[in-house]
């Protein structure tokens, strides 16, 4: 005989399951397609900086507000891409035509952040780091605060 | 929405790390065993699209009796002699706003209107700050000097011809 609750979640937890693979599936081509737009730049070095540098900033905002709001965020592989998108606005820029600028350091050290003591490998480090701390983030806040933390007297 | 509709768990969580940092991680290493023998070592410096980058700007020397000029932008090719024919077609297709000088190892055909310039010692392109590839040999890219005859931007570029938009774009930038 057919357990009804655990059948259903079984169910549940499948649909949830394909429902993540198609975002994660969405984000993999948006940053192909990110990367197949450097036709300005060597789309090799320059996307992991920007990739790297964006991500990490946006898991370290996902890491606060999840930790404030006690409960992950939500559209998490879109706040990367975002995150992305604004480390490399320049060189979407550069691809109409217009070279880069000492200015264009304000989205997010995009001239000086290629210049990193160990370029790639370091900001490929940061990144684990950040990410480290997010997925860090959502274990602690999964578990029940203790009462002290949430004020009780 | 959110990641799961239950709680992700600590293995779950331990999962979503290892994969990104096996997956990102192997892409950077596929990257950096793709680079070529005329790339430049250190990648920052390579194709960077801002000019003045340091060592530069620094004075332009002749490369030939017209070029570079006071008053006129130049771009000064370095490349190999088997890749002087596809640089050509592109050079000629690309109608820079710009004189153009085009220096290879040993003497060349010649290329429409712009200079040629043998330089088997490699002196012009240390003149110019060309970087030496990471595979060693002269350099292939290109420098851009401004009307003040002075050297603004060089790159190592062993796919110049491929994109030629991108020193139109560091001419307009000067």
């Amino acid at each position: 005989m057919t357990d009804q609750p655990s059948y259903r979640r079984r169910v549940s937890d499948t649909a949830a399951a394909l429902r993540l693979c198609l975002w994660c599936l969405l984000a993999v081509a948006v940053e192909i397609a990110l990367f197949l737009s450097y036709r300005g730049h060597d789309s090799r070095f320059h996307w992991f900086t920007h990739f790297f540098v964006g991500a990490s900033a946006a898991l370290l905002i996902m890491a606060v507000v999840a930790w404030r709001r006690r409960r992950p965020v939500r559209y998490p592989l879109i706040w990367p891409i975002l995150g992305h998108l604004i480390a490399m606005f320049p060189d979407i820029l550069f691809a109409q035509g217009i070279a880069h600028q000492r200015w264009m350091d304000v989205f997010l050290g995009h001239l000086n952040t290629h210049f990193m003591p160990g370029r790639n490998l370091t900001w490929y480090l940061v990144f684990l780091a950040t990410l480290g701390f997010y997925l860090a983030v959502l274990g602690r806040i999964r578990r029940p605060l203790p009462a002290a933390a949430l004020g009780a007297r | 929405m959110t990641i799961t509709r239950h709680p992700p768990t600590g293995r779950g969580l331990v999962a979503v790390w290892l994969v990104l940092a096996v997956g990102l991680g192997s892409l950077l290493l596929v990257a950096g065993v793709a680079e070529g023998p005329l790339d430049d070592a250190d990648q920052a410096r390579q194709r960077p699209g801002v000019l003045d980058l340091a060592p530069l700007p620094v004075p332009a020397a002749p490369v030939t009796d017209s070029v570079p000029l006071s008053g006129r932008p130049a771009v000064v090719f370095f490349t190999s002699s088997e890749r002087l024919d596809g640089l050509c077609a592109a050079v000629r297709a690309g109608e820079l706003d710009a004189d153009v000088a085009i220096v290879t190892p040993a003497a060349g055909p010649t290329c429409g209107t712009a200079a040629m310039v043998a330089d088997p010692a490699g002196r012009l392109a240390a003149t110019y700050q060309l970087r030496q590839p990471d595979g060693g040999g002269p350099p292939v890219g290109y420098a851009v000097v401004d009307a003040q005859r002075r050297v603004r931007y060089a790159t190592l570029d062993p796919t110049t011809a491929e994109h030629l938009f991108e020193v139109r774009t560091m001419l307009a930038a000067l």
